[in-house]
């Protein structure tokens, strides 16, 4: 699958993973997420912010307890924890976030 | 003529039964396992397999627990048969054997038990909806044999009596190539007729299952695989390699 | 792929009628030429695949005799044929385990047999075409290798094999299955499923170490890559990225740490799990399984322990030792690979861990056998050990364990539904489908038991149970980590608020 945008074909992988990671831009973020139903607010954001951040430095999303930890110091505890993750991205932090963040999917038994 | 004709067919579905065994037996024998497989828990002990296979082979245990209606038909079918066919040894043995005598009055019987196994296996094959759908042309000719086999013996034990002493002196005259005429009774040339084609298809139908069971890896495998290294032949030279490139 | 939101439970064990054809276009993604070849198999269906598949299947008839006794020994009885989980989630026929082997069966017949050459009508026997083939990789990625039927087969059959040999068969002729080929190359080339590189992974223990010890009070390690360690912990990565495994993750760490021993990961074998079981290959699952052997003796430790991994406990256990053996620089007075839990229970029984039961007394729980551990291996001396020693455990951190229904347990569990390679969104139908016989067996002692939560053993059962069990009514956090469990009720030396840690999604009132 491919996705458009201004004119611009970005092509992704057959669960709409961009093949080419530095393709990724905000306005596509934004038409991922619709895709996925998902609304990007602000926490949205700081999510898929963080994980490319992590992934520059690592090569890899976080773990989830990574992830968690880091949202709990940036929007505090009522918000830091796995139960509110998966409000904002319903298929599971890990694979729903990196999908709109533009990362590969993480594989493996999870 | 139709003496010599069975008599040539006899002698053909010996050898093909019993060539063509030996062949598939070997062939499982000789064809490696290259891991342990046992379905746990599983005997850690040589001695532990044997009683699994025994249990397997004369209780059908693992049928047990699967079905007990398909475990009641199966086995009073197997174990009935068994009586039979010992039963039948009178016939191919002089003097009889004391213990065939001994097996004489319940393998009569055993008859009809066989039968009525084999009619519910059948009827299984027509009223489960599941078992419907896995049979084959050749699962219900199977049974249709062994049916035919059990009919015509019975008709002939109960009903319309063949010569059984002439009957006897064919056998033995075959297996001590001393042949003697074979009587032409329409029921008894059926029996036979059928049996025969049982030997023939034995070795290259699912009758294999009766070898089978004892090389099946999951069942005859000892579970001790952290204790004893286990190694195929070909897995064998694979290693060597490995072994090869790790001093390296 | 169809909408199933949340899914109406049957009857315990209610046989489904006959639907047929219907999971018929439930199948994985197909493996890219990247993934394909990075495993050295063609990278597309190759032009001669009919050739090359039997010329493939001839050669592992005589490789294995399981695969030749199998093909020989089925006499249609109908024991397995409502066995399968896929099947009594499904109704599917071709989910039975003998139609499922008869994909292959029909072809061995009709190239390796007698009666399939010249009556192939009568056995069944057919010609190999592109139908047969999408039929293979739709119901061949449909089992989940868990061995179930093998139990109940009068032969042993054991589908598992067959749908090994199929799989293997079909990534020789280019028609490999995504999920489990990318993961492979992941491994070959990081160390791991998850492609977790080393920076990763010691940043992601070092966040561990800190919550253990803000937990505590108590500074416990997570080692990785300590020369002269005596303990080798090989867990799957899941353990590291994923819930509930990370929580079973800081239980082994806590059991070590009050054991006293010295131990470490490794992260060039930062993975239990060997998904080239899943696809039949010998010479994989070698060059897997060789990680281990040599991060074992680069580091110089004396034993290996296994975490909670449940394919990965039967190769460790059934197979490593003849794909990479033998261990003899390993310290001889210990089993190798040992599990984490026979390494627990061998403390517990010792009376060296302090232990406080109470610490789970606001659940109930229930323990899933998971399959490849209850039908492929074993733990301790004693044949069943598997389905003991972990349940001792339980036994001896909670208070209240109820067993699910007998043949839904021990060597009659059913599968999570996502074992075998299955474990990915692509099946995510077929998955939830198979999930419902354990969801039946579960439901009956939630109802009738009060019991709040699943322990397990296996990366996969958590992950797969974790996705699939909210689609049954039940919650996410309901499936819990053995050790998760121990790692709750273990009083450190020195440890400071010693009251159970509160689960802040949690329910259901002190039992």
């Amino acid at each position: 699958m491919a996705y458009e945008l201004n004119g611009k074909t970005f092509e992704a992988d057959e669960e709409g993973y961009l093949v080419d990671i530095s393709a990724w831009n905000a306005d596509l973020a934004v038409l991922i997420a619709e895709d996925e139903n998902i609304e990007m607010n602000d926490d949205a954001w700081e999510v898929v912010n963080f994980l490319r951040e992590y992934y520059e430095e690592y090569q890899i999303a976080p773990a989830v307890r990574v992830l968690t930890k880091a949202i709990k110091k940036k929007l505090g505890a009522d918000k830091g924890n796995s139960k509110y993750l998966y409000e904002l991205f319903p298929y599971g932090p890990a694979k729903q976030a990196c999908k709109i963040a533009g990362l590969p999917k993480p594989t493996g038994c999870i | 003529m139709l003496s010599t004709i069975f008599a040539v067919l006899f002698y053909l579905a010996t050898a093909v039964f019993v060539v063509g065994l030996a062949y598939r037996i070997r062939l499982y024998a000789r064809t490696p396992a290259p891991l342990k497989i046992p379905t746990t828990p599983a005997p850690i002990t040589r001695q532990g397999v044997v009683a699994r296979l025994f249990r397997e082979v004369a209780f059908f245990e693992s049928l047990y627990k699967a079905n007990k209606w398909t475990w009641l038909f199966g086995w009073v079918f197997h174990a009935a048969m068994l009586l039979v066919v010992l039963r039948h040894l009178r016939y191919f043995t002089e003097p009889v054997w004391f213990w065939v005598n001994w097996v004489q009055p319940f393998g009569k019987y055993a008859g009809f038990a066989m039968l009525a196994g084999l009619l519910a296996l059948w009827g299984r094959r027509f009223l489960v909806e599941r078992v419907r759908y896995i049979s084959g042309p050749s699962d219900h000719l199977m049974l249709v044999l062994l049916i035919g086999i059990a009919v015509s013996g019975l008709l002939m034990k109960y009903v319309a009596h063949t010569d059984i002493v002439a009957l006897k002196a064919f056998v033995l005259g075959l297996m001590y190539f001393n042949w003697q005429p074979l009587p032409s009774d329409p029921l008894l040339l059926l029996h036979l007729s059928l049996v025969l084609v049982l030997m023939f298809v034995f070795p290259y139908s699912k009758l294999l299952h009766a070898p089978g069971v004892f090389f099946s890896p999951s069942r005859n495998q000892v579970d001790n695989p952290r204790e004893k290294r286990h190694l195929a032949p070909w897995a064998a030279a694979l290693d060597a390699n490995r072994q090869k490139a790790g001093s390296e | 792929m169809a909408d199933f939101e949340t899914i109406k439970i049957n009857t315990l064990f209610e046989i489904p009628a006959l639907n047929r054809d219907v999971m018929k276009d439930s199948s994985p993604f197909v493996a890219a030429p990247a993934h394909q070849e990075a495993l050295g198999f063609p990278g597309e269906l190759v032009d001669d695949w009919q050739a090359r598949a039997i010329e493939k299947f001839g050669e592992l008839l005589e490789k294995s005799r399981a695969l030749r006794v199998y093909m020989d020994g089925c006499v249609k009885c109908g024991a397995c044929t409502d066995k399968c989980h896929y099947f009594l989630g499904t109704g599917d026929p071709k989910n039975m385990p003998v139609a499922r082997q008869d994909l292959l069966r029909k072809i061995y017949r009709r190239y390796f047999t007698f009666a399939g050459k010249y009556f192939p009508k009568l056995v069944g026997a057919e010609d190999l075409t592109k139908e047969v083939l999408d039929d293979w990789y739709s119901y061949f990625h449909q089992c989940s290798q868990c061995r179930r039927c093998s139990v109940y087969c009068p032969y042993g059959i054991d589908t598992a094999e067959i749908s090994m040999a199929a799989r293997e068969i079909m990534d020789h002729i280019g028609k490999g299955q995504k999920y489990c080929n990318e993961i492979l190359g992941k491994v070959h080339k990081i160390g791991n499923n998850l492609g977790l590189p080393e920076p990763a992974l010691i940043d992601t223990l070092e966040g561990l170490e800190e919550d253990i010890e803000e937990e505590t009070g108590v500074v416990v390690k997570l080692p990785v890559n300590v020369k002269g360690a005596d303990i080798l912990l090989v867990t799957p990565s899941a353990d590291f990225f994923a819930e509930p495994h990370v929580d079973g993750l800081i239980g082994y760490a806590k059991v070590f740490h009050q054991a006293g021993v010295s131990w470490t990961l490794s992260s060039y074998a930062s993975e239990a799990a060997n998904f080239a079981m899943f696809i039949g290959s010998y010479e994989q699952m070698q060059e897997v399984a060789e990680r281990i052997r040599k991060a074992a003796q680069d580091l110089g430790v004396k034993r290996i322990i296994f975490g909670e991994c449940g394919h990965a406990w039967r190769v460790a256990y059934s197979f490593m030792n003849t794909l990479v053996g033998p261990f003899d620089f390993l310290d001889p007075d210990y089993p190798v690979p040992q599990h984490i839990c026979e390494f627990t229970w061998d403390l517990i029984q010792k009376g060296e861990l302090n232990l406080d039961k109470s610490a789970n007394d606001h659940m109930t729980l229930t323990f899933h056998d998971s399959c490849n551990v209850a039908r492929g291996s074993r733990m301790g001396d004693t044949p069943g050990g598997q389905f003991e020693i972990p349940r001792a455990i339980i036994r001896a951190v909670c208070n209240n364990f109820v067993d699910m229904a007998a043949d839904t347990i021990r060597e009659g569990t059913f599968c999570c539904g996502g074992g075998g390679g299955l474990l990915t969104d692509d099946l995510l139908e077929i998955r939830t489908k198979g999930a419902s016989p354990r969801m039946e067996a579960l439901k009956e002692v939630v109802e009738e038991h009060g019991v709040t939560h699943m322990a397990a053993i296996c990366a996969i059962c958590k992950s797969q149970f974790s996705k699939v069990m909210p689609k049954y009514g039940f919650g996410m956090d309901r499936i819990v980590s053995l050790h998760q469990l121990v790692s709750n009720a273990i009083i450190l030396d020195g440890q400071t608020g010693t009251e159970a840690e509160t689960d802040e999604t949690e329910d259901v009132a002190t039992a």
